[in-house]
């Protein structure tokens, strides 16, 4: 006869896989935050407690030094305002297209299947690919380290992600209510400025977040596309190679900057991951 | 009795407006319209560079050599016969199915920790996915960081846990630099394969565990029988997505390794990063990245494909 | 108000042909209910009327005029939508308004417009309320309010009950009944439940596959089914149908039901033009087969014996069923006149109400 589970067993076992659960998760999470929080610890570290063994793990005079360093001395400032402003711009126009876009697919299948494999696929262009000719390009348009330029290049990188998170927005919506509007009286356009926008608009938000986040985030495209005017948070950081000159303070005051808000914007749309992740394959 | 009488009928919406005609083409052709914009920005900014760069393709089109000349099929030769590249290009797949299998294997592992719910959920899932918000290049400068010799805390850290000191060069020696690339990528990555099978994990009828469990079946068969094959569709989107990001791997070498030590960690993209806009040879990179196009757009085609079907079913 | 017109309209989605090739003629201010299984093409056609779908083949033509090019919008219909469909981030009125607002009316005639209706249907109280925060039979109204306060022309109904309970749904027919009553404007109505179809329609159009199977007015379609398949789907229980064979006989033609049992004489009037010896499919309502009298089987009647084998009250009616002729049959019995399975009674056949049917074409002989 086969063993059955006393309750007794069963509580051990119950114990020993909560247990191992615990290590798991636990370890994980110290993986993630112990560098995060040298890097957040040195960016207020004096300079004098780069260079220690032991490590110093809590700086006893923390100082904002390195802030107004990275800031001034390294365009930190401009870096920060180039990429607020080309982030909103591009998470902007790349919302509203890819919106646009997302609705005619979902409502009226245009392009049917080919059309929105051509679109997918375009997530998965190697960036490098892509860039050496749109770099050339710029330089000829004279769209070259402008922000402009940077704006485009970043609407079209994000477009897959604003176009299927929204197809598959889109698609879970009824249609019955923007044919209701069409009999109402109203025109296309309409149904989908008062009734499809105002309905998605969660997805929209969720979507937009996505956007800002990955073009906040991005280096490659601007490494190429600009150089000394245009140029990203991201960007700045090329002067930290190899930290020739030991500037640890400023390179992480520079990180933190850069990765505070991308942090605090991810935590919002959190319960939207999974969507954001898998461009909307996933509801999660 | 409530009556609307005759003289209430309505007359048809935009009637008398000047921009009837405009309105009344929009309308007919608003589904294409609705789609134009996009599509011509992607056009401009893909369709367009590629056919740019088949031309680049044949001609000389370098910044240190003057003129346009039409070299042929020379580009793609000196890309093929450039044993860097080909390097670089198996460094890349085996690089990518390392960090993809690892990410995968701890992914699932913290997915099957995580499915119960429990107290303070919320916050440990936040903590999990931090590292999916933060820039590539600042992961690459922060684990350069972690891992600096002598003064880096990781190297500390070893030596505390070893019981003796450990200098390890991470950053400076084969394999170790392959080792550090892969920490980075796994603690930024890790989560993307976490939160998406959790996704997968949780919705899984709870009704079909309750079954096993009443049949008698015991937990690895229960994983084995229900959850891997419940799982499948997930498993193959997740791999899929990370597998085709990894193999564009260049922020992290070029903030950690800078392709270093010599040439141990070029990588597809950061080989042509090199060639086209350190070197200047702007054709040869081209060439290149046909390649590196024309190899990943089989994989991409079968693997997309593939994704459609299971987003259809 | 006007009358609306369908000529041999065809429509396809991809490999499906949904619509077949249908011609409908509905007079101004009638009570048209199209009805059917699902996938017959019941709701394809009701969308092409309102241009919510582009038709393939044919023409549409409301009031005279032919509108296969014209957008929904200017084509003067209303239609209610089986989930409602009400914008969800609109007040009630908002709801009810936004066709006036997307004719640009006065604001203040808007606001009589809209409470006049608002009274007509019950709803004054909800004008400001969200569609989340009201009942199931509240957004119909609100529903039927969106559709009436322009005074459209035609009406367009697409299974506007069947997201309702039951007792709901019965008291939202009426009102809808009396709606067309009041209002006598052309409406169009697609439902899947016949109880509707016959309660509601001044003339039923049953389809089936995309073709239109028999139109009529209700009774007419329930007495004198063309088809078999009009038969069984009108009526509730589903008509009875057993195999036979026509048999000619000193009264003229007779009919022999399969595996024995007597031949029953077809009254007269009733020759249908068929070889003697071929097989019929015979079609009897449940309500045309009773308990039997005291007295011998009036004239038209068959009297037969069965043995109950199953019994169903549904309180006012028990529904029993009996084997005739190896053949399931169910009678409609009074309540009170059959206790339990097992019984044995006579029952009455009422051979007047019987339909004959061709197995081979389905059609009524």
């Amino acid at each position: 006869m086969k063993a059955r589970l006393t309750p007794w067993k069963l509580g051990t076992r119950r114990l020993r896989e909560g247990a191992v659960r615990i290590v798991i998760v636990g370890l994980f999470i110290m993986f993630v935050l112990v560098p995060l929080y040298w890097v957040i610890v040195t960016s207020i570290k004096p300079s004098k407690d780069y260079l220690t063994v032991p490590p110093v793990w809590f700086p006893a005079e923390p100082t904002l030094v390195h802030y107004t360093a990275a800031l001034f001395s390294y365009r930190g400032l401009q870096g920060l305002i180039n990429s607020l402003i080309i982030s909103s711009a591009a998470t902007l126009l790349s919302a509203v297209l890819g919106t646009m876009m997302a609705y005619s697919l979902a409502r009226f299948r245009t392009g049917g299947q080919h059309l929105a494999f051509w679109v997918l696929s375009q997530r998965f262009l190697p960036p490098v690919a892509i860039v050496l000719p749109i770099f050339l390009l710029f330089r000829g348009w004279g769209l070259y380290d402008t922000h402009i330029g940077l704006i485009l290049a970043y609407t079209f990188m994000t477009l897959p992600l604003s176009v299927w998170m929204m197809y598959a927005y889109f698609r879970q919506l009824p249609k019955s209510l923007e044919d209701a509007a069409l009999v109402d009286g109203l025109s296309h356009w309409q149904a989908f400025r008062l009734v499809a926008v105002p309905l998605a608009a969660p997805g929209i938000a969720a979507a937009a977040v996505f956007i800002f986040i990955s073009v906040w985030t991005e280096f490659f495209f601007a490494l190429i596309l600009t150089s000394r005017y245009a140029f990203t948070l991201p960007t700045i950081f090329r002067a930290f190679l190899g930290f020739q000159g030991a500037q640890y303070g400023e390179a992480c005051a520079l990180a933190t900057t850069s990765l505070v808000p991308s942090i605090v914007l991810g935590m919002l749309v959190q319960r939207h991951l999974v969507r954001g992740l898998t461009l909307g394959a996933l509801r999660g | 009795m409530v009556q609307l009488a005759p003289a209430d009928i309505l007359p048809p919406p935009g009637a008398g407006r000047s921009s009837r005609l405009v309105s009344a083409f929009a309308d007919r052709y608003f589904k294409w319209l609705m789609i134009a914009p996009a599509a011509i920005l992607i056009l401009a900014l893909s369709i367009y560079p590629l056919l740019f760069s088949l031309w680049v393709n044949f001609v000389n089109y370098d910044f240190q050599i003057p003129g346009h000349d039409f070299v042929g099929l020379q580009n793609f030769l000196q890309v093929i016969q450039d044993p860097l590249a080909s390097s670089a290009l198996v460094l890349t797949i085996l690089l990518s199915l390392t960090v993809v299998a690892i990410e995968f294997v701890l992914g699932l592992a913290l997915a099957l920790a995580m499915v119960r719910t429990f107290r303070g959920r919320g916050i440990v899932m936040s903590l999990l996915v931090m590292p999916l918000f933060i820039s590539p290049v600042i992961v690459g400068q922060s684990w350069a960081l972690f891992l600096q010799r002598p003064f880096g805390p990781a190297d500390y850290l070893l030596g505390q846990l070893v019981g003796h000191p450990v200098n390890i060069s991470w950053v400076g020696e084969v394999p170790w630099v392959y080792i550090a690339i892969v920490i980075a990528d796994v603690w930024q990555w890790t989560p993307f394969m976490f939160v998406i099978l959790l996704a997968g994990l949780a919705a899984i009828p709870q009704h079909l565990y309750e079954a096993a469990e009443l049949d008698g079946i015991g937990g690895l068969q229960t994983f084995v029988h229900i959850t891997l094959p419940q799982l499948a569709p997930i498993i193959t989107l997740a791999l899929t997505f990370r597998l085709l990001d990894a193999v564009k791997l260049f922020d992290i070498i070029f903030m950690l390794t800078g392709g270093g030590p010599g040439t141990a960690t070029y990588t597809a993209s950061f080989y042509l990063y090199q060639i086209g806009f350190q070197q200047f040879h702007l054709s040869i990179a081209t060439a290149g990245s046909w390649i590196f196009l024309i190899l990943l757009s089989v994989v991409i085609m079968v693997l997309v494909r593939r994704l459609l079907r299971v987003e259809a079913a | 108000m006007a009358n609306v017109k369908v000529s041999a309209l065809h429509k396809h989605f991809g490999p499906v042909h949904a619509v077949r090739g249908i011609d409908l003629d509905i007079p101004d201010g009638e009570f048209t209910v199209l009805v059917g299984p699902s996938g017959c093409g019941k709701s394809t056609l009701l969308r092409t009327i309102a241009g919510l779908e582009e038709i393939d083949e044919g023409r549409i033509e409301i009031g005279g005029e032919i509108v296969n090019e014209m957008r929904p919008r200017d084509r003067d219909v209303a239609m209610v939508f089986q989930d409602y469909a009400l914008y969800p981030h609109m007040t009630v009125f908002g709801n009810i308004s936004l066709s006036l607002r997307a004719r640009r009316m006065a604001k203040s005639e808007m606001e009589e417009r809209v409470g006049r209706v608002a009274d007509m249907l019950g709803i004054k109280s909800l004008l400001e309320r969200y569609p989340r925060q009201l009942s199931g039979g509240q957004r119909q109204r609100v529903a039927i309010g969106r559709a009436i306060v322009r005074n459209p022309r035609v009406f367009l109904f697409d299974e506007p009950l069947s997201n309702l309970d039951a007792q709901l749904r019965d008291e939202m027919r009426g009102e809808i009944k009396r709606l067309h009553q009041e209002i006598a404007t052309t409406m169009i109505y697609v439902t899947h439940d016949q109880v509707e179809a016959m309660t509601l329609a001044d003339r039923i159009v049953l389809l089936r596959d995309g073709v239109i199977e028999q139109q009529g007015a209700p009774l007419d379609l329930f007495e004198q089914p063309t088809t078999l398949f009009v038969a069984g789907f009108l009526g509730s229980p589903r008509m009875n149908f057993v195999k036979g064979r026509l048999e000619g006989g000193p009264d003229g033609v007779a009919v022999k039901l399969n595996g024995g049992g007597p031949a029953w004489p077809l009254p007269r009037g009733r020759n249908p033009v068929l070889a003697n010896g071929a097989e019929v499919i015979v079609g009897l309502r449940p309500e045309h087969v009773g308990r039997a009298g005291t007295g011998p089987a009036a004239q038209g009647f068959a009297r037969v014996e069965a043995a109950i084998e199953l019994v169903q009250p549904t309180g006012s009616r028990s529904y029993a069923t009996f084997k005739l002729a190896d053949q399931p049959v169910m009678a409609e019995l009074q309540a009170h006149d059959i206790s339990h399975a097992g019984e044995r009674m006579c029952v009455d056949i009422n051979l007047r109400r019987v339909s004959l049917f061709d197995p081979g074409t389905g059609k009524a002989l």
